[in-house]
């Protein structure tokens, strides 16, 4: 059985289709990268996951269970402005346990440990302005796996940091999903980030949102940063860009005219 | 682990080198003031019916003190500030929350605050002083209608700029409404309420202080205006002056306030 599973999930804004009959099976411990240009409905998909949206048609399995609203079996990472300014480190990772009033000891201690394990150990009462961007992200990750989710879905998480930061961050994930191997559901613009994290690529194409192709990406982990030189791993980010191209100059001249 | 990381992870710190610089600098523009009006009572303006020096007020401030008359005029305006000041805190709060969280709480309230805040209110005061009399709550009536509206307004502001990201990502957590109200709107609404108390102070200080001339037995402006009444300029001053330390005074409690409901803004910056 699949660990998430949507099946034949469309919707519509009024007259506008942003998303026609997605179908995707996620295995457990299966690293997903989802890609598209703008306009390709990744936010109203990501949004339907978690059960804030409702899809026209379709459902959303986690563990062969329907979902119909938010829960604890889908862990969240965000960009970084999502994070709770006036809450310290400590604060905001167990945010997610104190909504569905589960601290104690068994779980503090877990999170303690989590902390340690995204690099953060004695950074629980700093607050987050006093945080890079990169740490940010760390506190995101940490709070996401803090409620122990079944899937991890991550929101273009590392797309506001700068490119060095980045890069550290993109092995950094790898590292800390080696430990446990959660599932993860990654949407990202990137498409060598996509490739160098996940084990398939899956392509959306725009207008409506729908799945163009997906791309098994065959590379050995674990995975170094060395490997972005890889002719294998070049090949396929060309791939995945020849798949897309068309509708990124789409999306693009579509931004030009509204400009004008 | 972290110290492996390198640029990434090196953690902000705001230094207090500045703020240290500055304090000094107000406090040389304190007594560089306080020079020149000593100067200019003493030696430039011969004319003691309009200028009083500072150290002529100082005297009077401790002459007051000592008949305990400036005890009896501060207590009346404190009660009546206090009293007027934390109704209009309380019921400013409510009404703001009522027209963030309801269209028809913004329809009925709306309205008559948009009216109301922009109206020079203290300038009705003799109105209020007419209908509730020359006491106590005629000056806290006046404190409230002055003061309540930067409450409401801010309260309703800060309420509304909630960052939707913020929500969005509550609500992933499966938080309630009720829990996304007490864990993100308000403490994400508690600068704006803060911003909106400072307003209330200042403006409820005015408030007190311009009720009383209209009409009063006791309070700082009625010691303002009986000493304008007999030429008392040493007196007149000593009012002004203990005025304006109340306005310091309340503000920087107000400033203490912020520092111990909003510690994450203050971070890094070490207090003195």
């Amino acid at each position: 059985m699949a660990k998430l599973e949507i099946v034949n999930v469309s919707k519509s804004f009024g007259s506008l289709e942003v998303l026609r009959d997605i179908n995707l099976r996620i295995e457990d411990h299966e690293f997903v990268a989802i890609v598209g240009p703008s306009g390709c409905g990744k936010t109203t998909l990501l949004r339907t996951i978690a059960g804030i949206e409702t899809p026209d048609r379709g459902t959303i399995l986690v563990d062969g269970r329907a979902i119909d609203k938010p829960g604890a079996d889908r862990g969240f990472v965000f960009q970084q402005d999502s994070l709770f300014p006036w809450r310290t480190v400590w604060q905001n990772t167990i945010f997610g346990l104190e909504i569905s009033g589960r601290i104690d000891e068994e779980t503090k201690k877990r999170t303690r440990e989590l902390l340690r394990l995204v690099g953060l150990a004695g950074f629980e009462n700093y607050y987050p302005t006093q945080l890079s961007g990169g740490m940010r992200q760390r506190v995101n990750i940490a709070r996401a796996l803090a409620i122990n989710p079944e899937v991890l879905i991550m929101d273009e998480p590392f797309s506001a940091l700068d490119a060095q930061t980045r890069e550290v961050m993109q092995l950094e994930l790898l590292r800390i999903w080696l430990q446990g191997r959660k599932t993860v559901l990654f949407i990202t613009h990137q498409i060598d980030e996509a490739v160098f994290l996940a084990d398939r690529v899956v392509v959306l194409g725009r207008r409506p949102g729908r799945i163009k192709e997906i791309v098994p990406i065959d590379l050995p982990r674990p995975r170094e940063f060395g490997i972005k030189r890889d002719l294998q791993f070049i090949a396929y980010v060309d791939r995945v860009w020849s798949l897309i191209e068309n509708d990124v100059h789409d999306s693009v001249r579509e931004d030009a005219v509204a400009l004008n | 682990m972290a110290d492996k990381q390198g640029g990434d992870d090196i953690p902000r710190r705001k230094s207090s080198f500045l703020a240290k610089r500055s304090s000094s600098a107000s406090a040389l523009s304190i007594i560089g003031g306080l020079a020149i009006w000593e100067f200019c009572g003493r030696f430039l303006v011969k004319n003691s019916l309009f200028l009083a020096t500072p150290s002529q007020v100082v005297e009077e401030i401790i002459e007051l003190a000592r008949t305990g008359e400036l005890g009896i005029h501060v207590w009346a305006s404190a009660q009546e500030f206090v009293i007027g000041l934390s109704i209009a805190i309380v019921l400013g709060i409510a009404i703001g929350f009522v027209m963030a969280s309801s269209r028809i709480g913004e329809q009925v309230f709306g309205p008559w605050v948009t009216a109301l805040y922009a109206t020079p209110t203290v300038a009705i005061s003799p109105l209020i002083i007419l209908w509730a009399g020359i006491g106590v709550w005629s000056k806290a009536i006046v404190v409230i209608i002055n003061s309540i509206f930067p409450m409401i307004i801010n309260t309703d502001a800060g309420l509304r700029a909630t960052d939707k990201h913020l929500i969005d990502a509550a609500r992933c957590f499966g938080a309630s409404r009720l829990q996304i109200f007490w864990k993100v709107s308000l403490p994400s609404a508690i600068p704006f309420v803060l911003a909106g108390l400072k307003l209330a102070v200042g403006r409820g200080l005015v408030a007190v202080v311009v009720a009383e001339l209209f009409g009063s037995r006791a309070g700082l402006g009625y010691l303002l205006v009986q000493a304008a009444e007999v030429f008392n300029m040493p007196r007149l001053f000593a009012a002004v002056v203990i005025l304006a330390v109340t306005g310091i005074v309340l503000t920087a409690l107000v400033g203490r306030l912020e520092r111990f409901l909003l510690p994450w803004r203050f971070v890094g910056q070490e207090s003195k």
